[in-house]
């Protein structure tokens, strides 16, 4: 059995309810199959007080093995530093977030916030993730923190970090099985191609039949903001709830998985030259995307223009 | 064990909140005599969105609150609507009813379940109670056979969001004019099945009854005489809150300021089936015992007398204040760093058992008219709001296969400069937005949630807060484990994410920590 502790930091607990949309067919069964005990979860466990200090005791004192320390919710360190706008009786959580880390196997980021700072990041909150400050390597850990197992924070990005997601770390975590992790750590598997991967809008993308206003079936990514082709994630493969994404349902993607999320440009809307995005799809050089766009939109079949086809 | 202690302040841990919440009690003879309660996050969501795009709130706001997200999206678009003067169209509507209340029923059935019937299996507590191993068997966390029932169900309904809006939680599919896609004809019938799947199981599990049953219950004796004749009811969920709650005697405890505030819910479609008073499914008022008035939102205030803001000269309307953390006082007076909204200067609660007493609901209203708002009364009041809510669901599906063709969004062209406020009945009460737009940007932002209502401190009369009053008389058998005292904060259903503008409060000389973190 491997242990888990789940803690949350500045964060809306939207992790922990997307975790509990996973369909295996539920998380209890999940940590069943997969040997994983969970010592600890603010919303599911039912500790006393007196039993919570002890096991939080015993694992930092090394007498509990922690293998996997799971932080949801960014790590606030204001007012100045002093990380006194969250606290655990009348300590800076920040502190105890960093002694659990010293013990823990393995450390997961459970969605943006943990992971990059997210919400606050910029503001009087000085909200940071554990091991990256937005697109900066550092965070509350540091840049060169390797947990216990030598590998360093494993950061699920989104907000909130997918169901399966996570459910899919824990299991390669708990099964040994090391992860290949991006620049901003983020796991290959999942973090290795873009939003727009797997969108039922592809089609018209492809062609620029794009929208300018909301409730139609076209592209949403040249005048809605959506920063499907920018980020990556796995909304449009493993979908949301068993269902869907959100560009399928007409809302553009607002780029959660990013460590600059959330942006301070205006959602809903693309900032551009001259009709092309000023931010482009990963890799692409923009006169030949010019090119290639004006022909696409040239040769658009009608059942896209007319929006006959479904999305 | 404290009984013979004169006066003894308790300081106690609390998990199963969205949120970190501190509460404070003093004990005298066993019996709480003062609480304070107060906020150990500061999370700053007002103060990040000036200066944003006029849409932002849209995007933001939901993610101040993962388990209520769709709630914030609603009086995020309706401020927005206020401002542009503009209504969406019918099935839009439609859609952003169902998607809200597909969340009311998720958050319900996990707060019941999960976070509140949880506590019966609490050994230290219950060991002696006749029904302990029973509790023990249905509500252990991520075991008990109406625990996983409970994730299992709330997990599929859900689903219904991510087919109207994408994903849950943290879409946006309400945008100002409607929602961003309609459904076809197979998408509405994947609602619908998963609809009835969930009333088939609600009715099964949950009440032991249908709901047409169920409607038939319009007091105390009706309740009583249900549970005592129907086998399946008082096998059920609430047949066991209720002979579990009587045993425990959370009838008697958690009384609250006897003052109920619904701001109203779901506006009904021009055309519709479904009944309502004054356009909306659940009614807006003011009640004050049973005497209902009118809900007049100019009325409410926030009052920082004992909150660590920066002063204000006097109770302030939200459209005017400033939420200014003031972090450099340490003044022992001011204890809570959540704001005392007053709703005409009175302390208010919030919530379905709000709902039902402003509705008049008769089996509530028999209920406090014997006993007094209590613990057991609130809970009963939540575990049985999906019994209002899935027949309304099931009528606007039914309606949508009929007007699949219509529109489900109108152009708005921009938000235009202005004041505007987004007024709803959220999951856990009355949620207010009060938004002004200048220049296509974010100029003010202002949130009270339903939380913030529940769980304000002290105000300048002296008058506690709502489960600050319910917690006065509640006693506490053993100060090591006060389960008690947890019974009386949780059946407010506390949300502490979403007092956005709740701050740590310090240094505590003794108090029951309701804590997400640890």
């Amino acid at each position: 059995m491997k242990t888990v502790y789940w803690i949350q930091g500045g964060g809306c607990g939207g992790d922990s309810m997307s975790f509990l949309s996973h369909n295996f067919p539920d998380i209890s069964e999940l940590f069943r199959v997969l040997h994983l005990e969970l010592l600890w979860h603010p919303s599911f466990s039912s500790y006393s007080p007196g039993g919570q200090d002890l096991l939080l005791e015993s694992i930092l004192q090394g007498k509990k093995i922690l293998d996997i320390l799971i932080l949801e919710g960014s790590v606030i360190c204001g007012p100045s530093g002093t990380g006194m706008f969250d606290v655990f009786k009348g300590r800076p959580k920040k502190d105890l977030v960093q002694e659990l880390a010293q013990q823990a196997q393995v450390v997961i980021a459970a969605g943006t916030c943990a992971s990059y700072g997210g919400f606050g990041a910029d503001s009087e909150v000085e909200s940071t993730g554990l091991q990256f400050h937005k697109s900066q390597p550092g965070g509350l850990l540091g840049k060169d923190f390797r947990a216990g197992s030598g590998r360093p924070v494993i950061n699920l990005a989104g907000c909130p970090c997918h169901h399966d997601v996570m459910a899919g770390a824990l299991g390669a975590v708990a099964d040994g099985t090391s992860l290949d992790l991006d620049e901003f750590q983020r796991p290959r598997e999942w973090y290795g191609t873009m939003i727009h991967q797997g969108c039922t809008r592809n089609e018209y993308h492809e062609y620029r039949v794009e929208e300018s206003d909301f409730g139609e079936l076209g592209c949403l990514f040249f005048h809605m903001g959506c920063a499907g082709p920018l980020v990556p994630g796995p909304c449009n493969k493993l979908l949301w709830n068993q269902q869907s994404s959100k560009p399928r349902a007409g809302v553009p993607c607002f780029g959660c998985t990013d460590p600059e999320f959330p942006r301070n440009n205006p959602f809903f809307y693309t900032q551009n030259i001259e009709g092309i995005p000023l931010s482009l799809p990963k890799g692409v050089n923009r006169a030949h995307y010019m090119v290639y766009k004006s022909m696409a939109a040239a040769a658009a079949p009608v059942r896209l223009k007319k929006r006959t086809a479904k999305v | 064990m404290s009984a013979d202690n004169v006066c003894k302040r308790l300081n106690i841990p609390l998990n199963r909140v969205e949120g970190d919440l501190e509460i404070q009690v003093e004990i005298e003879q066993g019996i709480i005599s003062q609480a304070r309660s107060s906020g150990t996050m500061y999370r700053g969501f007002e103060n990040m969105m000036n200066g944003r795009g006029a849409l932002d709130g849209l995007v933001m706001t939901p993610r101040i609150c993962g388990i209520c997200s769709l709630s914030h999206l609603s009086a995020a678009v309706q401020a927005l609507e206020d401002i542009a003067g503009t209504t969406p169209p019918d099935n839009a509507i439609r859609l952003r009813n169902l998607a809200l209340m597909v969340e009311m029923l998720q958050s319900d059935m996990r707060q019941s379940i999960l976070m509140f019937m949880v506590d019966f299996a609490n050994m230290q507590a219950y060991a002696s109670h006749s029904l302990y191993s029973q509790a023990n068997a249905r509500y252990t966390p991520l075991s008990g056979t109406s625990a996983l029932q409970t994730i299992r169900e709330t997990r599929r309904i859900l689903e219904v969001v991510a087919i109207i809006g994408g994903q849950w939680p943290h879409t946006s599919f309400m945008v100002p004019g409607g929602v961003t896609s309609s459904l076809d004809t197979f998408e509405l019938l994947r609602c619908r099945m998963i609809l009835e799947h969930f009333q088939d199981w609600y009715e099964t599990n949950i009440l032991g009854c249908t709901i047409l049953t169920w409607a038939e219950i319009k007091s105390q004796d009706d309740l009583l005489a249900l549970l005592r004749e129907n086998r399946a009811c008082r096998e059920s969920d609430l047949g066991f809150l209720m002979r579990f709650g009587l045993e425990a005697g959370l009838d008697r405890i958690g009384q609250g300021p006897d003052c109920f505030l619904s701001f109203g819910g779901f506006s009904l479609p021009g055309e519709t089936l479904v009944p309502g008073v004054k356009d909306l499914l659940i009614p807006a008022g003011f009640a004050r015992c049973d005497q209902v008035r009118d809900f007049d939102p100019s009325e409410i205030s926030e009052d920082i007398s004992y909150a660590r803001f920066a002063r204000q000269p006097a109770p302030t309307h939200p459209f005017y204040e400033k939420t200014t953390p003031d972090f450099t006082d340490h003044d022992q007076d001011r204890y809570s760093w959540v704001k005392a909204p007053r709703y005409a200067g009175q302390v208010v609660e919030t919530g379905p058992l709000a709902e039902m007493v402003v509705s008049k609901d008769p089996l509530f209203l028999d209920l406090l008219r014997v006993q007094g708002p209590s613990v057991l009364a609130r809970q009963l009041a939540r575990i049985t709001r999906p019994a209002r809510l899935l027949p309304a669901m099931l009528t606007w599906l039914r309606e949508l296969q009929h007007t699949l063709d219509h529109k489900f969004y109108h152009r708005v062209q921009s938000i235009p400069d202005g004041m505007g406020a987004g007024l709803i009945q959220a999951v856990r009460g009355g949620l207010g937005h009060w938004v002004r737009i200048t220049d296509k940007q974010i100029e003010h932002y202002q949130i009270i949630t339903p939380s913030t209502w529940n769980g304000s401190p002290m105000d300048g009369s002296g008058a506690p807060g709502a489960w600050e009053k319910a917690l006065e008389g509640t006693p506490v058998k053993d100060p090591e484990n006060p389960v008690e005292a947890g019974h009386v904060v949780r059946s407010f259903d506390p949300c502490l994410v979403c007092a956005v503008h709740s701050v740590q409060g310090g240094k505590q000389t003794g108090g029951i920590i309701l804590g997400g973190g640890f």
